[in-house]
């Protein structure tokens, strides 16, 4: 308004010059210099399922993208990866960027058309970055790139120090791992220590951890490459089997289904002295049993290191409008140095092996965990991971032969009988 | 008047018994605000901690902190609200019809309502999910409120009611002076079907406000009901139960506040409305 | 006291015409206004119960897999299928015993209590708003209280029961004593629920029988048997008519008493009906789990008419 004078003119134009070259260097993204324009306000949101400590990098990406919103959702494990399923075959309620872990993320991948390729948004160039496994499992049958890693499992062995002192066994994180070369080796300690008879504890807390564990490690697992179920015929699945059937028939078992809340209390109290790490457990343990400080350490797991559980990748179903900004959210949440940062923040072990060999990763100490050096242990795990290939329907295997783990444990059949049923449920899984 | 109470032993007896009532149906209640006001071992502890902790006002923040937990009362009130007063009005006025009217196809349409009450919810989410989906309801209070509105419960609820409640005679009185169904409705059904509605209003509002499955899967977490965010709440490969507990004790707290306020009223009602002839 | 319509002032029709449309007025209302009152209800249920419910039938009759769009029509398979599954009739076993467990107790007892606050006390409205405290916690508090009480090693009820020498019970993993565990929580929640309901009943009934009922010397639970119950039987026949559908349809509990586990149990020793539909939907096996929800309408329907017939020989009736 007013009178434009001479005096006015200058600082306006020197304004308005600098905002268009502000303008013109852009932000480094793909955006044409051109408009000047202020972006119209976006709202993306993001569909979790735990608490990712991504809050931070969220920061980090208004700083870039002013105009965008963040906002994250989170749903309990179960209930996110159904409400997605309904959402998917409805066509109407999911996130701008949605989390699928490991198991579900072979459910996901063959459905091309209800997820941005996000390989049209320049995030094909991150094939670089990653672990060979890790970046196919984020790929459609036909190779279009549907979702983009964030942390993969790795495995350990965590470990009581205290029960393990109570029954005489040596508690230095190195002797330890040489006390399990193999899974039979762990077997056997574990009845040294059973014989021990520490008050109230077992060996470990249920026998479906470690079956899981012992099938992630063989070059096949339930699925081979052409996703057909092998898991009744493959004698590694047989013989993991086996060996967790002897471990629970020497009572070796607390009986506790992972992350129930018997399970909780069974931390809390020391019920058992060992249970299967992967790197994000870490962050669960100390969650569920703060006052078990120190008290932990963790050891390299039987079976000779390898073997992968759990992980996440991120994905951006069609039904979110500003495919753009979601795959530069993806990209940035993703981004090596955001991987490291989550790593010493959450324990989420990067899926990037450039950082395995980082000063920062390699060197850091858990307190939690007795000043274990999780950053070694886990990407010396990582770097042997021999990678396996997950079926669509990994998940639903793993429940059957679960439960049928657990009706032997707890009395009702016969391991034979148990392992026929398990067969049977799998002629169920379509 | 009301029976009398009878011998000491029988009045001793049954307050006895009545204060075990209490005392059972608090006791689950009291346990999860003594967790709520401590931490996640609290519920592992055997004997059980007794006394509620100093950790409540902490957990409170942080309930508040996590989850949009203001909007999700306020989106719990205006729903189940509006459901409680829709299916009040409309149970009683297709109760009336059954129980007083005379209209062809009646006890058809009756056996109809009861068996529409036998029809799982777990049949139709898929497909409600989708008329949602075309009526771009989803994610709205919309989704909750409409398909509500009245149900077989409320109107076999009133039906029954009005159809011991209602005396015929009075009915015809007014037709007689020259009413109006609507008019019979408006000034003779209603009074009477006051305290039971009062009840199936109450009933209608505690369900609605419990309800967990339909909501958590068409609405956001952005904008909640009270559940979904509870649920919300409890995210997490492991759970905080004490923070989970504080939400569902802040969830419950505006219920128990309308009783303890109402309470006497609307309970109250029912004993009106009983002392006619 | 009774009370009566508001006098109109009676207008006498000056035409025979303006008579007529007065009494076809009047036959309108009389014949329309009870389907106009019936509508609201029916337009509800026709557009949010009914379709769901034909599109539910439609997909029972395909091999339909959730997240792919190719659908084979497969007409009665799923259900000849379904006939012949263990797990099928295991879960309708569950359902039954659950029900009758939590069910039957619970009505006995509701009555009772019903009948208790029936009278004048103190605290009147103490003891009745405490009836329906258990109805208003959340679902997902009461079972991780429950689970807690009903612990294996560090339970409560466990810990009471070691006073008394009983080991530590598994309730988690016996078909009976998850069943026990998963009816307490029900009975808990709904006894009081249901009691209310009796109570409003009880209001109703003529205080004089009573009266001389006791003049007569009859004791306080002959008068329940003999004047209460009778009189409040369509009360009965409509609260065991709603509790035998929601017995059939429980699915939190179960679903949360075992920790989201969709099998109800390594051995599916409680699971319900309604939590198999969820395991099959969950394996994204549509069509199977609409065959098993239109099985379950059916069950509920048979459940509800049986228990109806059946107080209703002892002289109830729907209305």
């Amino acid at each position: 308004m007013g009178k434009l004078r001479p005096g006015r003119i200058a600082p306006m134009l020197a304004a308005a010059l600098l905002a268009a070259s502000v303008a013109a260097c852009g932000g480094g993204s793909d955006e044409p210099a051109a408009s000047g324009q202020p972006a119209e306000k976006i709202k993306l949101t993001v569909g979790l399922f735990s608490d990712f400590h991504f809050a931070p990098l969220y920061e980090e990406f208004k700083k870039t993208h002013p105009n965008v919103e963040i906002v994250e959702r989170r749903a309990q494990f179960n209930d996110h990866h159904k409400n997605l399923t309904t959402q998917l075959a409805t066509g109407a309620g999911a996130a701008d960027v949605v989390a699928v872990e490991a198991g579900y993320i072979a459910t996901f991948t063959p459905l091309a058309d209800k997820f941005y390729d996000l390989g049209q948004y320049g995030l094909g160039k991150r094939q670089a970055d990653y672990l060979d496994w890790k970046w196919s499992q984020g790929l459609s049958p036909d190779g279009k790139l549907l979702g983009l890693g964030t942390d993969i499992g790795g495995t350990a062995m965590c470990y009581r120090t205290d029960l393990f002192k109570a029954a005489g066994l040596p508690t230095n994180r190195d002797e330890v791992s040489k006390l399990w070369p193999t899974w039979e080796d762990y077997a056997r300690v574990g009845q040294q220590f059973m014989a021990a008879k520490v008050k109230n504890a077992k060996w470990f807390d249920g026998p479906g951890e470690n079956f899981r564990a012992m099938v992630d490690q063989a070059p096949v697992g339930f699925y081979d490459e052409q996703n057909n179920l092998v898991a009744g015929t493959n004698p590694d699945v047989k013989k993991a089997w086996d060996l967790s059937v002897q471990m629970l028939q020497a009572d070796e078992s607390a009986k506790l289904a992972a992350f129930s809340p018997p399970w909780n209390t069974g931390l809390t109290k020391g019920s058992f002295a060992t249970i299967v790490c992967p790197s994000w457990k870490t962050g669960s343990i100390k969650d569920a049993a703060p006052t078990t400080a120190g008290k932990w350490d963790v050891a390299a797991v039987p079976g000779g290191g390898g073997g992968n559980q759990g992980g996440t990748h991120l994905m951006a179903p069609k039904q979110g409008k500003h495919p753009k900004e979601a795959a530069e959210l993806i990209d940035l949440l993703t981004s090596k140095d955001n991987q490291l940062k989550l790593f010493t923040d959450a324990g989420a072990l990067p899926s990037i092996p450039a950082l395995y060999d980082d000063p920062a990763i390699t060197g850091f100490t858990n307190p939690f965990f007795n000043d274990a050096p999780t950053g070694k242990i886990f990407t010396d795990a990582a770097k042997a991971l021999k990678p396996q290939h997950v079926g669509p329907k990994a998940g639903d295997v793993l429940t059957a032969f679960g439960n049928a783990l657990q009706r032997v444990e707890q009395g009702k059949q016969q391991p034979d009988a148990a392992w026929q049923q398990a067969l049977q449920d799998l002629d169920r899984i379509k | 008047m009301i029976p009398r109470l009878g011998s000491g032993k029988a009045r001793t007896l049954t307050y006895l018994t009545l204060i075990a009532v209490v005392f059972f149906s608090a006791l689950p209640l009291y346990y999860s605000v003594v967790v709520a006001s401590r931490d996640n071992s609290a519920l592992a502890d055997v004997p059980p901690p007794l006394w509620p902790g100093g950790n409540f006002v902490a957990n409170v923040e942080k309930v508040f902190d996590t989850v949009p937990f203001a909007l999700a009362l306020l989106n719990s009130v205006l729903v189940a609200g509006s459901i409680a007063i829709a299916v009040m009005f409309f149970s009683t006025l297709a109760g009336f019809a059954f129980a007083k009217l005379r209209f062809r196809g009646r006890n058809a349409l009756l056996l109809i309502t009861v068996a529409t009450m036998m029809v799982p919810t777990q049949l139709g989410i898929i497909p409600l999910y989708l008329i949602m989906v075309k009526l771009e309801w989803t994610g709205s209070m919309y989704a909750l409120i409409v398909p509500a509105l009245v149900n077989a419960f409320g109107v076999f609820f009133m039906t029954q009611f009005l159809s011991r409640a209602l005396p015929t005679e009075l009915l015809e009185a007014g037709r007689v002076d020259g009413c109006t169904t609507w008019g019979l409705f408006w000034h003779v059904v209603l009074p009477v079907a006051r305290p039971a509605a009062a009840v199936l209003g109450m009933l209608t509002f505690m369900s609605a406000w419990n309800d967990y499955f339909w909501p958590l899967i068409v609405l956001t977490p952005e904008n909640p009901t009270v559940q979904v965010a509870l649920s919300t709440l409890a995210a997490g490969y492991v759970s905080d139960y004490a923070l989970s507990l504080t939400g569902t004790t802040l969830g419950t707290l505006p219920l128990v506040i309308v009783f303890a306020l109402l309470g006497k009223q609307i309970i109250g009602g029912i004993m009106q409305g009983a002392v006619k002839g | 006291m009774a009370t009566r319509a508001p006098d109109r002032p009676t207008v006498v029709p000056r035409h025979r015409s303006e008579r007529f449309s007065r009494q076809l007025a009047h036959r309108l209302d009389v014949k329309a206004s009870p389907y106009a009152y019936v509508m609201p209800f029916l337009l509800v249920f026709c557009a949010f119960g009914l379709f769901p419910l034909v599109y539910t039938a439609w997909v029972s009759l395909h091999d339909w897999t959730l997240l792919s769009d190719v659908h084979k029509f497969v007409g009665l398979d799923n259900f000849a299928f379904l006939l012949g599954d263990d797990y099928f009739w295991n879960a309708t076993f569950n359902t039954v015993s659950i029900g009758l467990v939590s069910t039957v107790p619970q009505l006995l007892l509701a009555i009772w209590l019903a009948h208790l606050l029936n009278r004048p006390l103190r605290a009147q409205t103490l003891f009745r708003v405490t009836l329906l405290l258990p109805n208003v916690t959340s679902v997902v508090a009461v079972v991780v209280i429950f689970s807690q009480l009903f612990g294996r090693d560090y339970g409560l009820i466990n810990w009471v029961l070691s006073w008394f020498g009983v080991g530590a019970i598994d309730w988690n993993a016996g078909t009976a004593s998850s069943h026990v565990a998963i009816s307490t929580m029900i009975m808990w929640r709904w006894t009081g629920y249901n009691a209310l309901i009796f109570l409003a009943a009880m209001q109703a009934v003529p205080r004089d029988l009573y009266e001389a009922a006791t003049i007569d010397g009859a004791s306080g639970f002959t008068q329940l048997r003999k004047i209460t119950i009778p009189m409040i039987k369509p009360t009965i026949v409509f609260v065991v008519i709603t509790s035998t559908i929601g017995a059939m349809q429980v699915v939190a509990e179960p679903l949360l008493f075992g920790t989201y586990s969709p099998t109800g149990g390594p051995d599916r020793q409680y699971q319900t009906l309604s939590l198999f539909i969820y395991e099959n939907f969950a394996k994204l096996d549509f069509g199977y789990a609409s065959a098993i929800s239109w099985m379950m309408f059916v069950f509920i329907v048979i459940a509800a008419g049986i228990n109806y017939l059946l107080t209703r020989r002892s002289g109830g009736n729907l209305t």
